[in-house]
């Protein structure tokens, strides 16, 4: 279970996000959708460490992990596949494993390859290949292959299919993350295609200018004529400020 | 006064004068341009070989002992005129290791590199420069009339040595206090946006490398000229340190600093040791020397990297007193005067006409190419941009009509920063045509396209630091007499009037926007929000045609948002035709018609966004991303 | 053709002393983006610790163990103490070299201090000259050729084979990337300028013991040397480094036999001009 608590964080100058809270349960996909510039990015790099909150609590079932730095939150349990530069492309799709099994030890770590080999079959073609030499689909399979290495309670996925084309991003989505959270995993996904994304989750939210502005399940969101509009045109301009 | 208190008093007037030229040079290189030239000394080197090759007699002279080139034993002032040529000319080979491809620190050790390959080959292959043991014997200054010896001539030579430390002071002064300076700093602070203003890069490296190099080359004419001797041991990469350390400590880019760094460092630091008393081994002193240099390097730059005498802030300012400001809250900027509450109706008067700005309009005039062309001031046809294989860009054409505040959307990734980098000129297209007032610009670079009233501005911060709010405005303006090297030399009273009215026009552009009390502030200090003010004043200081903003609302507070769209609005009612990629879909709401969407590489629509919204496939492309 | 072979053989023990240390140095910056220049202050330093020693009485060979662990030391100390602050603070590359020059002037001057400025050299036996198909070296050049090969084997064995090498690779490739997996990055980071500071203290002494005779500022010209089979190779790629060493290291002895012996290191200047201006992500290409 991951929780965000009126999160509070921005990179220095001033908050980019104002107060988030948010919460993932075990085997549940959660999205976080919304247009550029809403915050999306700050508030993944504030659950991994990468920034510092300004205030507000981070929680993987009960532990606290705010304010620690990535390598800690890695150990807490949380895998982070990131937006881009998400694989070593100088070591080999192995090495990359090797890499991802990193806090294992010795033995277990080519039993957790051969595991994820078993979910990403084309990963198992390629072992001795450069990461480097990888097509962007493979890369974003290495990428989550990576963190699979450690079996995460939690895993959080920054725009995975960006970059993607549109058959190999759908395909990823339904096919690879919702297996994700079969396995057992708390998946929190934040997307711009906000479809894709409502498609596969069990719950969404919709963030604007910093703040949560929405959250339900994808059903009753897309019915609502509230949310298209957030998307497009009338998001409010003036965030509360405190 | 005993004669050998004399003479030391001598020799060190004339050290501390040449090294003052050096670093005066160094400085200029160094603290104003931005250029770490490691390769200094080799400079220096070059115009004491010069000086002295073209003084000496043939080698054949004095019994033959000594090899070199050269030798037509000319009269002074020949042999230091030739030196300052043959540093100058020296600096031009040196351009393109101080060039934009290589990482600062690459080509710094490339340049130090060079002065260590240069110091070899002059030791080694001894018929050019008699090798490790250097030339001796070099003539002083019109010695076959006076006797170098005597008091009299080295008071002359010390006081002519301090002449020229001064009059160096001065020409540097005036170069770096004109426009052709503050181009420079533009450079040193952010080379690729100074390009796009229209600096000439290559030609400012060039021409500061040149002058510091004729700069360097007459300091060590000076100094052969008096110690008549000079030799490899004299610059190795040691002597480029000390001067490096000289101009950090003193302070780079004042030229005050570089003084009195040359006063502490070289000459300072070398005269202290002569009262210590000498302890332990010889050579210990010199050692602990050495080492106290490296740790006021250090030392310097972890505690004051900015010396002793900082760069001063050149204010120019407001002309009227200041307004009141509030210190900013992130982004809020109370205006003064002139805008009071914003919003649409604000841009207009009370009666809905056109707010006038008094004074020069901040457009050029519009060629008549564009009224033929229908009033359409910018059109692609066809225009495709392709990375590898994939499309960002695919076959769009649009047309942007003068004096409308066009808007352009679309979900990331949908090409938009792409299309405009090629309608700036900054990316080049793959295929298809860009036409501008009715001229194809397809392969035109942008700082051309520059100059002919197409600008852009960045999403990144993109002000230089280290000038003022009124330095930056002042840097992008298109002609001044003052912005080349030979407009600097000559001086404040032949650009002043081009200056003069550059800062009539920054000034009223800081009352419009509201910044007059920021004028003096470095842009660095900036809050977020003033520094996309500050941007936007700075491209319309070069009276454009046609503004290309790229995000101009990211990051800002939405207030101050709304009031930067309503003086966007307010100039194109002036004539302004400005095209605006934005995510702020609020603000296109309020003051952009038409708006352009695009989505994966191609134009989806174009109206107005109450007329966008109703199109499903538009709604659809945002939500599908 | 002897004269060939002789050179020949000179040029591989130039490049095996080459090849240690610019494995080292472009292992520094592979891991933290900076050029050490205060490297080649670090080897000789080194050197005179095994020096110091040998002078003791102590067998050279053993006396390099100790130069190892002195390199190790100080390159640690180095790095935690200086570039890393430095780096914390946002200094532009420029800064970080200058900063190094100055670290060099401290570190070869410091030393000069206190061994004086007179050369010295190792008191130990050149061993008897060993003739193999054409090139004639001494058992101790043959033995420092026999050191680099080891040398080189156990770093590709480290980076190749070990947990820790190839989380180096991974540190050196993306930091944050690295982070994310749970690697310590900072320690990774300081184990590999430890060991790295080994490669230098070897590379010291064995670059002393190859000169005969040495000072506190003899290694200023190597290091330009180091920078040019660095460059060669691709700055921060290891095995770049030890083709470039190769390269440079026979080019500079071979050329050296057919031209004047002064101007031997004027190649690799030449060479390291070249490469920065044409491509300066090495000749030999980066991988991936």
């Amino acid at each position: 279970m991951l929780r965000a608590e009126e999160v509070r964080a921005g990179y220095g100058a001033g908050d980019i996000i104002h107060g988030v809270s948010l919460s993932v349960a075990p085997r549940t996909v959660a999205s976080v959708v919304g247009p550029n510039g809403s915050g999306k990015s700050t508030l993944m790099k504030a659950l991994t460490g990468v920034i510092r909150l300004s205030s507000g609590r981070v929680l993987v079932g009960d532990r606290d992990i705010s304010g620690l730095p990535p390598e800690e939150v890695a150990r807490a349990g949380v895998g982070y596949v990131p937006q881009i530069d998400d694989v070593f492309p100088p070591l080999t799709v192995r090495e990359n494993l090797e890499m991802g099994g990193y806090l294992l030890a010795g033995r277990q770590v080519s039993v957790r390859i051969d595991h994820v080999v078993s979910v990403f079959p084309r990963l198992g073609q390629m072992l001795t290949r450069r990461a480097g030499r990888l097509s962007g689909g493979e890369r974003k399979m290495l990428a989550m292959g990576r963190v699979l290495m450690l079996q995460p309670a939690v895993f959080l996925l920054d725009e995975p299919t960006a970059n993607l084309a549109p058959k190999v991003a759908a395909e990823l989505l339904t096919g690879h993350v919702r297996a994700l959270a079969e396995a057992g995993a708390a998946v929190l996904v934040v997307e711009q295609r906000a479809k894709a994304a409502l498609a596969i989750s069990d719950y969404t939210y919709v963030l604007g200018g910093g703040q949560v502005l929405m959250a339900d399940t994808p059903a009753r969101l897309s019915a609502s004529q509230e949310f298209t509009e957030s998307f497009f045109g009338a998001v409010p301009q003036s965030p509360k400020l405190r | 006064m005993s004669s050998a208190q004399l003479f030391y008093v001598i020799n060190l007037l004339i050290y501390a004068g040449v090294d003052i030229i050096a670093c005066l040079g160094l400085s200029q290189q160094f603290g104003v341009a931005g250029v770490t030239n490691f390769g200094f000394i080799i400079f220096q080197a070059a115009g004491a070989y010069t000086a002295a090759i073209l003084s000496l007699p043939n080698q054949s002279a004095n019994g033959a002992f000594q090899s070199y080139i050269g030798g037509w034993n000319l009269p002074w002032p020949i042999p230091w005129i030739g030196a300052m040529i043959v540093g100058g000319l020296l600096a031009l080979p040196f351009t393109f290791l101080v060039g934009r491809r290589l990482r600062g620190d690459f080509a710094a050790v490339g340049l130090l590199v060079t002065a260590v390959m240069a110091n070899l080959l002059v030791t080694n292959y001894r018929p050019l420069l008699n090798g490790a043991a250097g030339l001796s014997l070099v003539p002083a200054p019109l010695q076959s009339k006076y006797n170098p010896l005597s008091a009299g001539y080295q008071w002359l030579y010390a006081a002519v040595t301090l002449v020229l430390a001064a009059a160096v002071f001065l020409l540097v002064r005036r170069v770096t206090e004109s426009p052709y300076g503050r181009s420079l700093r533009a450079m040193r602070d952010n080379d690729i946006v100074a390009d796009s203003l229209g600096k000439n890069l290559l030609s400012l490296r060039a021409a500061i490398l040149v002058l510091g190099g004729a700069l360097a080359a007459l300091s060590g004419a000076i100094l052969v000229g008096f110690i008549n001797t000079w030799a490899p041991s004299a610059w190795g990469y040691a002597e480029t340190i000390v001067l490096f350390a000289a101009v950090i400590i003193g302070g780079a880019g004042n030229h005050w600093g570089a003084v009195l760094g040359a006063i502490l460092v070289p000459v300072g630091f070398e005269e202290a040791t002569r009262y210590i008393p000498t302890f332990g081994p010889p050579g210990l002193v010199d050692d602990l020397q050495w080492v106290a240099i490296g740790l006021l390097i250090v030392v310097f730059l972890w505690f004051r990297p900015q010396g002793v005498l900082p760069e001063r802030r050149r204010r120019i300012g407001a002309g009227a007193p200041p307004e009141p400001v509030e210190i900013p809250n992130e982004d809020v900027v109370t205006l003064a005067g002139s805008l009071r509450a914003p919003g649409l109706a604000d841009a207009m008067g009370q009666d809905g006409s056109a707010v006038r700005v008094t004074g020069r309009p901040i457009t050029r005039s519009v060629p008549s190419s564009v009224e033929a062309d229908g009033g359409v001031v910018l059109r692609t046809v066809d225009v495709t941009r392709d990375f590898g294989g994939v499309h960002a860009v695919a076959g769009v054409s649009i047309e942007v009509r003068r004096g409308t505040l066009t808007g352009l959307i679309g979900p990331n990734g949908a090409g938009k920063s792409t299309l405009l980098a090629m309608l700036a000129g900054t990316m080049p297209v793959t295929s298809g045509q860009v036409i501008y007032a009715g001229a194809d610009v397809t392969s035109v670079p942008a700082y051309r396209r520059a100059r002919l009233g197409l600008v852009r501005t960045f999403q990144l911060a993109s002000e230089f630091k280290r000038l003022t709010v009124m330095e930056n405005l002042l840097s992008a303006v298109p002609v001044n007499r003052g912005d080349s090297l030979a407009g600097a030399l000559r001086g404040r009273r032949y650009w002043r009037p081009d200056e003069e009215a550059a800062i009539a026009r920054a000034r009223a552009l800081l009352d419009r926007f509201g910044l007059s009390g920021y004028a003096d502030t470095y842009a660095g200090d900036l809050s977020g929000g003033q520094r996309r003010l500050t941007e936007i004043m700075r491209a319309l200081m070069t009276e454009p045609t046609m503004l290309l903003l790229d995000e101009p609302m990211a990051g800002v507070h939405p207030r101050l948002a709304r009031q930067i769209g309503a003086q966007l609005l307010g100039l194109c009612a002036e004539g302004m035709t400005i095209l605006m990629v934005e995510h702020e879909l609020a603000i296109m709401d309020e003051f952009c018609d038409p708006v352009i969407v695009m989505a994966e590489g191609t134009v989806l629509a174009t109206g107005t966004m109450a007329a966008l919204r109703a199109r499903t496939e538009v709604v659809e492309a945002y939500l599908v991303g | 053709m002897s004269l060939f072979l002789a050179s020949f053989g000179f040029g591989l023990v130039t490049a095996a002393v080459l090849a240690i240390a610019a494995v080292g140095f472009t292992m520094q910056f592979a891991v933290t983006d900076v050029l050490n220049l205060a490297y080649g202050a670090v080897m000789i330093a080194s050197a005179f610790v095994a020096y110091a020693l040998n002078q003791a009485g102590v067998n050279v060979w053993v006396g390099m163990l100790a130069a190892a662990a002195a390199g190790a030391v100080g390159s640690v100390l180095l790095n935690t103490g200086i570039y890393t602050p430095f780096q914390r603070r946002g200094s532009a590359p420029i800064t970080m070299v200058i900063v190094s020059l100055g670290m060099t002037l401290i570190i070869e001057f410091g030393l000069q201090a206190i061994v004086g400025g007179t050369n010295v050299s190792y008191t130990m036996s050149q061993g008897p000259t060993v003739k193999a198909g054409g090139l004639i070296l001494t058992t101790v050049q043959l033995v420092i050729i026999g050191l680099a090969v080891v040398v080189m084997a156990a770093v590709h064995g480290l980076l190749r084979y070990t947990k820790l090498g190839k989380a180096m690779r991974a540190t050196a490739a993306n930091r944050s990337l690295a982070r994310n997996c749970g690697i310590r990055t900072d320690r990774v980071v300081t184990l590999t300028w430890a060991l790295t500071g080994v490669l230098c203290g070897i590379a010291g002494t064995v670059f002393a013991m190859n000169n005969g005779s040495f000072g506190a500022t003899s290694a200023d010209l190597f290091l330009v040397v180091i920078l040019a089979a660095v460059f060669l190779g691709g700055p921060g790629q290891a095995y770049g480094a030890m083709v470039g060493a190769v390269i440079i290291g026979l080019a500079t002895e071979i050329s050296a036999a057919y031209i004047t012996p002064s101007y031997k290191d004027v190649i690799a200047f030449l060479v390291l001009l070249i490469v920065m201006a044409v491509r300066p992500g090495g000749v030999l290409g980066a991988t991936a």
